[in-house]
C-alpha cells in the first residue's frame, strides 16, 4: 500500500467528492420536504415503500442530521485537508513527503472506516442518527434515540476526528520541519499558511470533539451519565449544557478549520491572478493568525439562548465581534491585490472571486448572530442556516474547486476543459447565493430550521412559494454539478495533456516538479529565494522577458548566489 | 380551558397580505419590546446590506477595470496602502460592531437580562414551563399565588397572559432540550433537563400567537406548537378564576406526575 502523499490524496479526493455527491442529494431531499410537504419524491419510492417515497417525519430527522454529518466530516474537511492538502502541501514547501507518511495513511484508512460505518448505518433497523449534526443529548442518547445507526454514527464522528488530528499533526509538523532550504516563514505560500494553521486548529479542537463524542458513547453504550440530568427515563445527575460546551468549543473552530485553507487559496489566487504581489502578504498571514487564535474563544455566541450566565454572554459577544476585524484587514488585502493588478479570468480565479463574495456575504450575515440581542430573534432559524451554509458550505466548496481547478494539471497531467470549468464555477456561485439568500429571507421572515412541515405554523406558511423558489435553485445547483462531472471524466479520459506551468506561477510544485510528481516529488530539493508572488517585478520582466520567476529559480544577476546542484548539506552548513 | 375567550383572535398569521415584501419582513411584532430589537436588527441589516454592496462593488470595478490590463504593479503594498487598509478594517469594525454591541448591550441591560423589572412590579405574572416531546405544559400558581398547590392552573399548549403586564417565565423540560420561543414576541430561551431557565416579556396588545420550538426535540419537532393569547386584564383574571376553581374540584392528590411545579425562583 502506497504512502506517497499524492496517492493518499486521490484517495481522499474520490471519497471526498462521493460523499459530496451524498450530502448533496441529502439536501435535495430536505429542500423538496419544504416546497413539498409531505409529497412522494419521483424515482424514492423504492427507499421508502411504506410511504411510496415520501418523506415521513422520522425518516426526514435522519435526512438533515445525516447531510450535516456527511457534508462536514466526510465531504469538506476530506476535500480540503485530505486531497488539496495532502496533494500540495509538500509539493508547495519542497519537501519529499510528509513527516509521518504511515500516519498519513493510517488517517485515511480510519476515515474511510468511518465513511464504512456512515453507510452501513443507512441500512440498520431504526435508521441512521437523527439526533441533528450537533447530536445534542439528551436526545442523542439511548433513552429518546434507541437506534444502532445513532451508535455507528457517533463512532463514525470519532474516527474522521481520528483521521483529522492525524493529518493536522501531519500537516503542522511537515510545515515547522520539512521546508527546502530557503523557504523561510516570510516565503510560504497563503495556502500554506492557511493550511497550516487550520492545521493548529485540528490539533487543539478535535480532540475536544473526541472527548464529547466518547463521553457521548460512554452515555449510551455503557449507561454513565455524564450528560443525562433528570431525564424522565433515567433520573440521572449529569449536565446536557456540559456537551454544548464541549461540542461548540470544538464546533466552533471546526468552521474556521473549513475556511482558513480556501482563504489561503483564495489569497494566493487573486495573486497569481492578478499578476502581482499579494498586498499585505505579511498582514494577511497574520490576520488569518489571529483569526485561529480567537476561533476558540468565541464558541459559545452558539449559547447565547442556552441560560448561560449573563457575564459569560457579554464576554463572549465581545469576543464574537472582535473576531471580525482581522477578517476584514483579510478581506481588504484580497480587494487591494486586485487593484492595480493585471486580471485573468481563469476558472481558479473565478472560484476564489467567488469564495470571496459568498464568503464576505456569509460573514456580514454573520455580525447579527454575534451580538446577543439581534441573535435572540434569529437563532435557531433559517438566518443562521443561510449564514454558515454561505461561509462554510458554498465558500469552502467554491475554495476546493478553486484548489481542483488551479492544481488539477499537477494531480493528474491533464488539463481540465476551461470553459466547463469556468461555467461551473459561476452557474454554482449565483445558484448558491439564490439557495442560501433565500434560506437567509426565510429565516428572517422567522423560519426555524429542521421542520419537516414548516407550514404547521401559521406564521409561516406564507413563506411556501419562497422556499419553492429557493427549492428551485437548489435543484439547478445540483444539476449545475454536471458540467464538472462531465469535464472530470472527459478529461480524464481524453484530456488534453498540461503544460508545465498552465498557470505561470512560480511556486515550487509548479516550477521544480514534473506534472504529475515522481514519487520523491523533486529530482532534487529546491533551493528557495524568494517567496510565492513574485510577479510583475521590473527586473524580471527585464532579465527574463516573463512576469513571473519560480521561487527557486535564480535570476542571471542572482546565479553567482546558487552556483550548479550543489548538495544541500554542504549549502546550508 | 378550552372554552374561546371572549375577544379572542385568531392566530395572527401574516398571510393576509400576499405581498412578496411580506416575506422578505420579521414577524409581527406583538410585544412592548419588540420594537427596540426591530430597529437594532433593521439597523444591522441595513449596516450589511451597505457593506456587502461597497465591498462587491469595489471587487467588481476592480475586476472590469484591471481585467488584462498591460502592468500590473509590481509591489504587494506600500507603507501607505497598508496604513489604508488597517484604517479602513478598524473604522468599518469600530462603526458596524460597535453599533451592534453598543444596542444589543443596552437591550440586554434593560431588557433581556433585568430581571428585576418583573420581579419588581406587583402586577407580573409568573407562569412555569415544563417542556415535553412534543408540547408545551404550563402551570400557573392560581388564587394562592404558590406554585404546586391544589389550586395550580395547567395548560397544554396554551399559554394565557394579560396584555400590557410583565409576563415571567421559568421553565425546564423533562426529557430533552427544548427551544422555548415566541417569535413575534422575539423571545427564545432553551428549556433544559436539570437547569431552571428564565425570561420575561410583555405583551403590547390582545391577541393570539404561536408558540414555536426551535431546538431538534425528536420526530414530532415539527408539531411542538402552542398558543399564546393575550387577554385583557379582567379577561385574564376571570379565566384564572375559574380555572383555579375547576383544578381545585379535579385535584387529585395521587397523580404525582402532575406535581412537577417549583417554588418560584428569585434572582
Amino acid at each position: 500500500m502506497s504512502v506517497d502523499h499524492k496517492q493518499v490524496a486521490r484517495r481522499y479526493l474520490w471519497s471526498g467528492l462521493g460523499f459530496l455527491l451524498l450530502g448533496g442529494l441529502l439536501a435535495l431531499l430536505i429542500r423538496w420536504q419544504w416546497a413539498w410537504p409531505g409529497q412522494p419524491v419521483p424515482g424514492l419510492a423504492w427507499a421508502l415503500p411504506e410511504s411510496r417515497g415520501a418523506l415521513t417525519p422520522p425518516t426526514y430527522t435522519s435526512v438533515f442530521t445525516m447531510h450535516g454529518l456527511v457534508m462536514i466530516f466526510f465531504a469538506v474537511t476530506p476535500l480540503l485537508f485530505g486531497a488539496l492538502g495532502h496533494f500540495v502541501l509538500p509539493l508547495a514547501i519542497g519537501a519529499r513527503g510528509l513527516a509521518f507518511p504511515r500516519l498519513s495513511t493510517l488517517g485515511f484508512w480510519v476515515y474511510a472506516l468511518g465513511g464504512a460505518l456512515v453507510l452501513v448505518s443507512f441500512g440498520v433497523r431504526l435508521g441512521p442518527a437523527n439526533a441533528g449534526w450537533t447530536a445534542y443529548p439528551p436526545l442523542s442518547t439511548t433513552a429518546f434515540t434507541p437506534g444502532l445507526g445513532q451508535t455507528l454514527v457517533t463512532v463514525a464522528v470519532l474516527c474522521a476526528g481520528v483521521s483529522a488530528f492525524t493529518y493536522g499533526l501531519n500537516f503542522v509538523v511537515t510545515v515547522a520541519r520539512c521546508r527546502a532550504p530557503g523557504m523561510t516563514w516570510g516565503r510560504l505560500p497563503l495556502t500554506v499558511w492557511g493550511l497550516f494553521f487550520a492545521s493548529v486548529l485540528n490539533v487543539l479542537f478535535v480532540p475536544v470533539l473526541a472527548a464529547a463524542t466518547v463521553l457521548l458513547l460512554m452515555d449510551r453504550l455503557l449507561g454513565t451519565q455524564f450528560f443525562i440530568a433528570g431525564a424522565a427515563a433515567v433520573g440521572g445527575g449529569g449536565d446536557p449544557v456540559v456537551y454544548q460546551h464541549l461540542f461548540w468549543l470544538f464546533g466552533h473552530p471546526e468552521v474556521y478549520i473549513l475556511i482558513l485553507p480556501a482563504w489561503g487559496m483564495v489569497g494566493d489566487m487573486v495573486s497569481f491572478f492578478s499578476r502581482k504581489p499579494a498586498h499585505g502578504y505579511r498582514l494577511t498571514a497574520g490576520a488569518m493568525g489571529v483569526v485561529s487564535a480567537l476561533s476558540g474563544l468565541v464558541y459559545a455566541h452558539h449559547l447565547f439562548t442556552s441560560g448561560m450566565s449573563p457575564m459569560l454572554g457579554r464576554t463572549f459577544m465581545v469576543l464574537t465581534l472582535l473576531i471580525s476585524l482581522p477578517a476584514e484587514v483579510m478581506f481588504l488585502n484580497w480587494l487591494m491585490t486586485l487593484w492595480r493588478g493585471s486580471v485573468r479570468l481563469t476558472s481558479p480565479m473565478l472560484a476564489a472571486l467567488s469564495t470571496v463574495v459568498v464568503f464576505g456575504l456569509g460573514g456580514i450575515t454573520g455580525l447579527a448572530l454575534g451580538a446577543v440581542a439581534t441573535d435572540v430573534p434569529l437563532h435557531g432559524t433559517l438566518w443562521v442556516v443561510g449564514h454558515f451554509h454561505l461561509t462554510m458550505g458554498a465558500a469552502s466548496f467554491l475554495g476546493v474547486f478553486a484548489g481542483l481547478y488551479f492544481w488539477f494539471p499537477k494531480m493528474f497531467g491533464r488539463q481540465l476543459h476551461e470553459g466547463l470549468a469556468k461555467a461551473h464555477v459561476v452557474s454554482s456561485a449565483v445558484l448558491f447565493l439564490g439557495v442560501f439568500g433565500g434560506q437567509l429571507a426565510a429565516g428572517y421572515a422567522g423560519q426555524l430550521r429542521r421542520l419537516y412541515d414548516p407550514y404547521q405554523y401559521t406564521y409561516l406558511k406564507h413563506l411556501l412559494p419562497l422556499n419553492q423558489w429557493t427549492t428551485a435553485c437548489a435543484f439547478l445547483l445540483g444539476a449545475a454539478q454536471g458540467l464538472f462531472v462531465v469535464n472530470l471524466v472527459w478529461t480524464l479520459w481524453r484530456g488534453r495533456v498540461a503544460d508545465a506551468n498552465p498557470w505561470q506561477v512560480g511556486t515550487l510544485e509548479w516550477t521544480c516538479a514534473a506534472s504529475p510528481p515522481s514519487d520523491e516529488n523533486f529530482e532534487r530539493i529546491p533551493v528557495v529565494l524568494r517567496g510565492p508572488h513574485a510577479l510583475s517585478q521590473p527586473e524580471v520582466l527585464e532579465q527574463l522577458g516573463r512576469d513571473w520567476v519560480g521561487q527557486a529559480e535564480a535570476l542571471p544577476a542572482e546565479a553567482p548566489a546558487i552556483s550548479g546542484p550543489q548538495p544541500l548539506l554542504e549549502r546550508t552548513s | 380551558m378550552s372554552t374561546p375567550v371572549e375577544g379572542s383572535t385568531p392566530v395572527s398569521t401574516g398571510a393576509q397580505t400576499p405581498s412578496g415584501l411580506k416575506t422578505l419582513a420579521l414577524p409581527e411584532n406583538a410585544s412592548t419590546h419588540g420594537p427596540r430589537i426591530d430597529a437594532l436588527l433593521g439597523w444591522s441589516h441595513r449596516i450589511e446590506a451597505g457593506l456587502a454592496a461597497i465591498a462587491l462593488g469595489w471587487m467588481l470595478i476592480a475586476v472590469w477595470r484591471f481585467r488584462g490590463a498591460k502592468r500590473a504593479a509590481s509591489d504587494g503594498g506600500t507603507k501607505r496602502s497598508i496604513a489604508f487598509v488597517l484604517g479602513l478594517a478598524l473604522s468599518t469594525f469600530l462603526i458596524v460592531d460597535g453599533t451592534l454591541l453598543v444596542g444589543s448591550e443596552g437591550y440586554l441591560r434593560d431588557v433581556l437580562w433585568n430581571l428585576q423589572v418583573p420581579a419588581e412590579d406587583p402586577r407580573t405574572v409568573r407562569i412555569e414551563i415544563n417542556a415535553h416531546q412534543w408540547s408545551w405544559e404550563a402551570r400557573y400558581a392560581g388564587e394562592d399565588g404558590r406554585f404546586n398547590t391544589p389550586d395550580d392552573v395547567v395548560t397544554w399548549n396554551d399559554l394565557r397572559v394579560p396584555a400590557g403586564v410583565p409576563v415571567w417565565v421559568q421553565l425546564v423540560s423533562t426529557d430533552v432540550v427544548h427551544g422555548f420561543s415566541l417569535p413575534h414576541f422575539r423571545v427564545k430561551v432553551d428549556a433544559i433537563p436539570g437547569r431552571v431557565n428564565q425570561t420575561w416579556f410583555q405583551a403590547a396588545r390582545e391577541g393570539t400567537w404561536e408558540v414555536a420550538c426551535y431546538q431538534h426535540c425528536g420526530t414530532s419537532h415539527y408539531r411542538m406548537r402552542g398558543e399564546l393569547r393575550a387577554l385583557s386584564s379582567e379577561a385574564y383574571a376571570a379565566w384564572l378564576r375559574e380555572a383555579g376553581r375547576q383544578a381545585l374540584q379535579a385535584y387529585d392528590a395521587d397523580d404525582v406526575a402532575a406535581h412537577w411545579g417549583w417554588d418560584w425562583r428569585t434572582p
